[in-house]
């Protein structure tokens, strides 16, 4: 390697390490809540969000299911483990503002969005995103309900949809990813705050992309999304998920739960960008993000994507998956994940093929740099009656420093003599020869090295809706365009 | 806490003890090590990462005896397997014992050792490394080597010698009344700028049961050079667990060829690890698998020093109920850089009830490295089969020279012409069964 060219590594290595520029705080009276969890704690929290019985006893069922089980262990990621006995379980804002115009949200809420660069008013004029931004766990404001109430389209906290919409919620949630599932969604359906829900009627193209942005504010409260997005026949909806978070020193846990329906022909588009803190450069800090996201293609023809750009979080443990149950339904799942520091991520899909000519497509690239450790874990599996499926997957890594690791664990099963699967995947880093090509055509190092990053991801970029892929570009620019300097 | 639960051993399924009789002392040292390591792991079940595709029954379900206790039928004539190349450069065992009527070592270049372990005990090369490669964590089949073994076939290739007659070790196993073990062992040894091949073959006689532990270790010192061909052809109610480890120095060149065609039950280990920079190493596979067959391979490619050039190329056809599973790892170790390795699992399924399991894995520690691998499940493409009978084919015969050409290309890298033609004949007999 010359001189030159690790210099330049160097320079991009210290700029990927970028301190995290979303690090403040907003000084807002929370109503605060005992710590810990038991029964009564969790009775309590239902009380708190006046909750209707069964709801109460779906989260007394849960909390005792959780304690049976067990912490998994298999991944490839050493922490410290969260301290559920010194965890909050509920924080809302005190005052939960009357919201008839922008004016009445809590300005220091309201400097927060503007710190953050999310122009609410100008999203809700310019670029006609409904935004149902969450404020630690409860929903505070939410936009364009009307527009989409005209279609039929209901788009709500989920807090309200289980007061008036119990029926579609009794119906489908914990139906993609069941209580017992796992000890991550287990513990969310025991003491789930908030989060979104979305319903979208036979034969209705929601009107605009929906979008919630997460934000966890309160030191030592984890956050325990729930989101359900339900897709009737003929539906479709592009759902976007953004987050940010500031920092913190103590470990913070997200344990979200994400599922998706999609009947006969409906189709759900699914996008997140994710940059909560990832701790400092020693690994002290940041957001533990173990989420369990899935969505099942009930429907014939029906059709679920996801979308990610991973940057933030201490650790991530996420694998949103596809259980391809109607004939011809199609399962996607793009993915950029970056590591920079101590980061530790290991996150990738499952695509489970059930029904007959089902079909899946998984993109993942891994930007591992610094100490990080990145690891792509995936699971395809056709089974017997799935008889005509296809899958394609790629899982590239590259390698930015000496001490980073890039790994993949991809597990492949087929029953069925009538399908094919094919994977590939590679690891190595941005090629001398590629920067060298590009530096005698006039470009300079490190320019040469963000175009060719810049490549890597781009299969996964565009997948992103065009709302996001101007925030995406920022994003990647803030943790890699250091090297452009 | 979890209550502890009193798990099987591998000793579970073995009648009487495992007592050694060897008369080496170092064999014996190895064989008390060996007991000592089985008593301690618990056997492995579906829970465990390692197993969790794999059905044991066919070991579990059995008690498998000591060979004097089992009734073996005679060897008989078994110079049909003799390879020509190899007539006068051969060591038979029968069930696992040496067999030195059967075995005809000649005319070899000066100060090669083409013998038996038991027989070379004292050499200051089987004192040394006999029992020190073997290295696998959790393990219950090489310790259960370890403990069992008091024989095996010794390799030795001094300095600057090449030994141009492939060495054939041939392992045949006869009917018996009774299920019984085998251990296998194969020490091979090469010193500096050596160079050989080995056909180390697994041959069932009859169609009985038994088990077949084979362990073989290679120690490869700097520039030397190994073609390791490992042919299994057990019984087609046999198992198989096998543990082939090389480690290899600088320059060194291991290339091995495993070709599963018996065996019930069939689990494979393969490991090679770098113990100096620039090495080179190939680990191919073929497996050709039907009725209820299992073949699993689970094979690591240990890359602990800069420098090295390895391959992986692991072919599968499955018919019938036949269940393949593949595990194979690329390790890169924190400052290996400059590995080129590449690995590339292709599976035919051409079944409705066959299954298959791939997990071809990646963990790599170093920057400046070029690692991919590739894994498909298929079956044979409509055109192919299309193009072929637009030439006049039958559908049933194009069907078979397709498969035949797919298990080509791992038979052809077979330097020894005979075992080719041996593998061709296997591979069409494979391919036509239907016919029959």
């Amino acid at each position: 390697m010359s001189e030159e060219l690790s210099d330049g590594v160097k320079e991009l290595e210290s700029m990927i390490g970028e301190e995290y520029k979303y690090g403040f705080t907003t000084d807002v009276e929370y109503e605060d809540f005992p710590k810990g969890i038991s029964e009564e704690i969790v009775r309590e929290l239902s009380r708190v969000k006046e909750e209707p019985e069964w709801m109460t006893e779906f989260r007394v069922k849960a909390y005792h299911a959780w304690k049976e089980m067990e912490e998994p262990t298999w991944f490839n990621a050493t922490y410290k483990k969260p301290d559920f006995e010194n965890m909050l379980y509920y924080s809302a804002p005190k005052k939960k503002p009357q919201l008839d115009s922008m004016d009445d949200v809590d300005p220091n809420i309201r400097e927060t969005y503007e710190k953050l660069g999310i122009p609410l008013e100008e999203q809700k004029m310019l670029s006609g995103v409904a935004v149902d931004a969450v404020f630690d766990s409860v929903s505070i404001f939410t936009s364009f309900k009307e527009k989409l109430a005209e279609a039929g389209v209901i788009f709500c906290s989920m807090s309200e949809a289980i007061k008036e919409h119990p029926e579609l919620v009794k119906k489908y949630m914990a139906s993609v990813v069941p209580v017992r599932d796992n000890f991550y969604s287990a513990l969310n359906s025991a003491v789930f705050s908030d989060g979104s829900f979305c319903y979208i009627p036979k034969n209705t193209k929601c009107p605009m992309e929906l979008s919630t942005y997460f934000r966890i504010n309160n030191m030592e409260s984890g956050q325990f999304e729930r989101t359900l997005i339900v897709a009737e026949e003929g539906a479709s909806v592009s759902y976007l998920e953004g987050c940010t978070a500031p920092m913190y020193d103590e470990n913070q846990l997200h344990a979200a739960v994400v599922e998706l329906v999609a009947l006969d022909d409906a189709d759900i588009k699914y996008s997140t960008i994710q940059n909560w803190y990832s701790g400092d450069e020693n690994g002290k800090g940041g957001i533990y993000n173990f989420v369990t996201k899935r969505g099942i293609c009930k429907g014939k023809n029906s059709h679920i994507s996801w979308t990610q750009l991973e940057t933030g979080s201490a650790v991530t443990l996420k694998y949103p998956s596809v259980i391809l149950k109607g004939d011809n339904s199609v399962g996607e799942f793009y993915s950029v994940a970056v590591t920079t520091k101590k980061q530790q991520a290991d996150t990738g899909t499952k695509m489970i093929h059930l029904g007959k000519n089902t079909k899946s497509t998984i993109i993942s690239k891994g930007i591992s740099a610094g100490q990080s450790n990145n690891s792509y874990r995936g699971e395809v599996k056709i089974s017997k009656n799935a008889t005509g499926s296809k899958n394609y997957s790629v899982c590239d890594s590259m390698l930015i420093g000496q001490e980073c690791g890039a790994h993949t664990f991809p597990y492949i099963s087929s029953e069925n003599p009538s399908s094919s699967v094919e994977h590939e995947a590679t690891t190595s880093r941005v090629g001398e020869e590629q920067i060298f090509y590009l530096m005698q055509r006039g470009i300079s190092e490190q320019d040469a090295i963000s175009m060719i990053i810049n490549g890597f991801v781009k299969d996964v970029l565009k997948e992103l809706p065009l709302e996001f892929a101007v925030e995406a570009n920022k994003l990647l620019d803030v943790k890699l365009e250091g090297s452009v300097g | 806490m979890s209550e502890v639960i009193q798990r099987d051993t591998m000793l579970s399924y073995i009648t009487g003890s495992v007592e050694s009789s060897a008369e080496s002392v170092a064999i014996r040292a190895i064989n008390e090590r060996g007991r000592e390591d089985l008593e301690k792991t618990p056997f492995p079940t579906r829970k465990d990462e390692d197993w969790r595709f794999v059905d044991l029954k066919s070991i579990t379900k059995s008690q498998f005896c000591k060979l004097e206790e089992a009734n073996a039928a005679d060897v008989g004539d078994i110079s049909e397997h003799y390879l020509p190349e190899a007539m006068n450069c051969r060591l038979v065992f029968v069930n696992g014992v040496y067999n030195e009527e059967l075995s005809s070592v000649e005319d070899l270049p000066n100060n090669v050792i083409v013998g038996n372990l038991a027989a070379n005990a004292d050499n200051n090369s089987v004192k040394e490394h006999l029992g020190t490669i073997t290295n696998y964590d959790d393990d219950v089949f090489a310790p259960f080597n370890d403990a069992a073994f008091t024989d095996g076939a010794f390799i030795y290739v001094p300095e600057e010698t090449v030994v141009r007659t492939p060495i054939h070790i041939l392992n045949v196993f006869t009917d018996a009344e009774k299920a019984f073990y085998a251990t296998p062992r194969l020490l091979y040894v090469g010193e500096m700028f050596s160079k050989s091949t080995i056909i180390e073959e697994h041959i069932g006689l009859a169609d009985n049961q038994y088990l077949n532990v084979p362990v073989t270790e290679f120690k490869m010192f700097t520039g030397s050079n190994v073609h390791h061909a490992r042919i299994q052809r057990d019984s087609k109610n046999a198992s198989h667990v096998s543990r082939p480890i090389a480690i290899l120095d600088k320059n060194a060149e291991y290339h091995s060829y495993t070709i599963c065609l018996g065996a019930k039950l069939f689990r494979n280990d393969p490991r090679v690890i770098q113990n100096a920079e620039e090495v080179n190493f190939t680990v191919d596979g073929l497996v050709l698998i039907d009725g209820n067959q299992i073949a699993d391979t689970h094979s690591i490619m240990d890359h602990r020093f800069a420098h090295a050039g390895s391959h992986q190329l692991h072919k599968v056809v499955v018919n019938d109920s036949a269940h393949s599973v593949f595990n194979g790892k690329i390790f890169v170790a924190k400052d290996a850089q400059k590995i080129d390795s590449f690995q590339e699992n292709r599976n035919l399924l051409l079944s409705e009830n066959g299954k298959v399991n791939t997990k071809p894995q990646l963990e790599i520690f170093a920057d400046d490295v070029l690692c991919s691998h590739g894994a498909t499940i298929g079956q044979l493409q409509d055109e192919e089969v299309f193009y072929l009978q637009s030439r006049g084919l039958t559908e049933q015969k194009s069907r078979e020279l397709l498969v035949y050409a797919f298990a080509l290309e791992s038979v052809e890298s077979m330097e020894v012409e005979s075992v080719e033609k041996l593998l061709l004949s296997e591979v069409i007999e494979y391919t036509n069964r239907d016919n029959k």
